[in-house]
């Protein structure tokens, strides 16, 4: 397992696409608060001044990310089979549920860890902004160590990182990169939406509507979803049960399909 | 005991019945042609036996068990399946680096291999930038880093010049005087006649012959050319014997009668030949041979 993991890492390392990634989630996190920051007139920000942690801060990285993550899961599966590296990884590993298992921790890992930086950097940002336009941005002391901020900032992380082994999951089960890619943002970002438009106590148990759930707080989940939110616990609980499917079916297919 | 024991293996994809009840086994320290035209089943056969591919019956076993238990297998087994397995963008060392660790294989043999097959100075460039034979090479470095005392090459001439091909058959033969088995597949039927002990020959899924080279040689009939002026009246008296003739202009392949048949066929009818000689058969012959023969009996 340890020969494994090293290897999936060097994997990870040694191609772009998590650079490309990390420099994808920079952006689509920093961005918008910079341009909040610069474009807003002051007097809306102070009316918002309560909330601009989440407005500037948190939201933009917390709802884009997870999405990058993903895709970028369903990549680091997909792209075995597209440059035909599969056979090699088999090769030197023929228990493949191992392979599963490990690229699932590895890229769990990588986004949590992607979260979490481009999440500190938009505050960062947000920070020096708000501050330079004499405004508050509201964080104290206390907050930052208060229990229920240290859990939303933990669930926010773990989810980030189940969405991108989620990404895993999916990119095994539909090898082609294209559809697998596709599917899965014309899924998360269209036909989720139209199921909780429609249907709002089905969309809210869909696995997409529940990550956001997750990240945003359960209060903003309803303005951005849509649909009556789940608690951020119970949001996170259902993801979880999610990935859990997609993961078990993910080892138990890949263990019986040919490599050809 | 055998190396690699292969027992009824039989593979159906849908309804394309692409290896039927194959059965073989190799001795260590021998180099065999696993020889076919495309779409054989070579490849299918090679994947079975390393798991890839799961068979529809019958069993591959390597070195005693089946490959997916065998102890870090890539120290034990080196398989040549895919020459462009490798991500475009990953460098040729990384991408040896990644095998290497996920079988406990150290850095330093990676450099060893890269040295081997001759490719040290392109190892820091990306995948993408290598030419089909570079990164034939490569795949061969990717086998060879464990060190296996079984080798599986599927195809490894793909891609190479004329130097990479007699850099292959030294390869391949320093590898079996080491004491190592190698199954070569192959088409291309000269790349592995001056290489190969034994050899597989398999057709349309099914395995046709097998054996030692010179023992399957040996059993083809030897193929009489002449050359004649009247080529057209000789092949007519010949046909009409039932030997097998093919024609081109003035030339003719004979296949039955003996050398000196032919020539007192020519003399007794006054037909002046030019030439007349007999060749041995070659294993393209014996190929052709054989698979001309199953054509026939469908």
């Amino acid at each position: 397992m340890i020969d494994l993991l090293k290897a999936e890492v060097l994997k990870v390392r040694s191609t772009r696409t998590a650079l490309g990634l990390l420099i994808a989630a920079l952006l689509i996190a920093i961005l918008p608060t910079v341009l909040a920051v610069l474009l807003i007139p002051k007097e809306d920000l102070v009316q918002t001044e309560g909330d601009l942690i989440a407005v500037l801060g948190v939201m933009p990285a917390a709802s884009l990310v997870p999405i990058l993550c993903l895709v970028f899961g369903i990549l680091s599966m997909t792209n075995e089979y597209r440059h035909g590296t599969i056979s090699y990884t088999y090769l030197t590993a023929p228990r493949r549920g191992q392979v599963i298992v490990v690229k699932l921790v590895v890229c769990a890992v990588i986004g949590a860890a992607v979260m979490l930086v481009t999440g500190l950097l938009a505050l960062v940002t947000a920070t020096i902004g708000t501050e330079a336009r004499g405004l508050d941005l509201g964080i104290k002391a206390a907050e930052v160590t208060d229990w229920e901020m240290v859990r939303d900032v933990a669930l926010v992380l773990l989810t980030t990182g189940l969405a991108t082994a989620f990404g895993v999951a999916l990119g095994a089960l539909i090898r082609h990169q294209v559809v697998s890619v596709a599917g899965t943002l014309i899924w998360a970002l269209a036909v989720e939406n139209i199921i909780a438009g429609l249907k709002p106590t089905v969309g809210q148990w869909l696995p997409f509507t529940a990550f956001l759930q997750v990240v945003v707080n359960a209060e903003e989940a309803e303005t951005v979803a849509g649909v009556p939110a789940l608690s951020s616990l119970e949001a996170f609980g259902v993801s979880v049960a999610y990935i859990a499917v997609a993961s078990v079916a993910a080892v138990y297919i890949t263990m019986r399909r040919d490599v050809t | 005991m055998s190396v690699i024991d292969v027992e009824h293996l039989t593979k159906r994809f849908g309804k394309v019945l692409a290896v039927d009840d194959v059965s073989f086994a190799l001795q260590p320290g021998t180099i065999t042609g696993f020889l076919g035209p495309n779409g054989a089943g070579k490849t299918t056969t090679l994947r079975m036996i390393v798991d890839l591919v799961q068979p529809t019956r019958g069993t591959a076993r390597v070195l005693g068990g089946r490959y997916r238990d065998l102890a870090r297998p890539w120290t034990r087994v080196g398989a040549l399946l895919d020459a462009s397995g490798f991500h475009p963008g990953r460098s040729g060392r990384n991408a040896l680096r990644v095998v290497a660790r996920s079988s406990g294989i150290p850095d330093e043999r990676v450099e060893q291999a890269l040295e081997l097959v001759e490719l040290t100075a392109a190892a820091k460039r990306a995948v993408k930038g290598y030419s089909t034979g570079m990164r034939q090479r490569l795949a061969l470095g990717c086998v060879l880093l464990g060190d296996p005392e079984v080798l599986l090459l599927d195809e490894p001439g793909n891609g190479l010049d004329p130097e990479g091909i007699r850099w292959l058959r030294t390869f391949l033969r320093g590898r079996a005087a080491e004491g190592k088995t190698v199954l070569v597949s192959s088409h291309v039927l000269a790349e592995v006649e001056q290489t190969v002990d034994d050899v597989l020959i398999i057709s349309k899924g099914k395995l046709v012959a097998q054996g030692p080279i010179g023992q399957l040689a040996g059993g083809a009939s030897p193929v009489v050319r002449c050359r004649s002026p009247q080529a057209g009246r000789l092949h007519e008296l010949l046909a009409g014997r039932g030997a097998a003739v093919n024609r081109l202009d003035e030339a003719l392949a004979i296949r039955g009668p003996s050398a000196a048949d032919v020539g007192q066929l020519a003399l007794d009818n006054g037909i002046v030949l030019h030439e007349l000689l007999t060749e041995q058969p070659s294993l393209e012959d014996l190929f052709l041979q054989i698979a001309g023969t199953r054509r026939a009996g469908q």
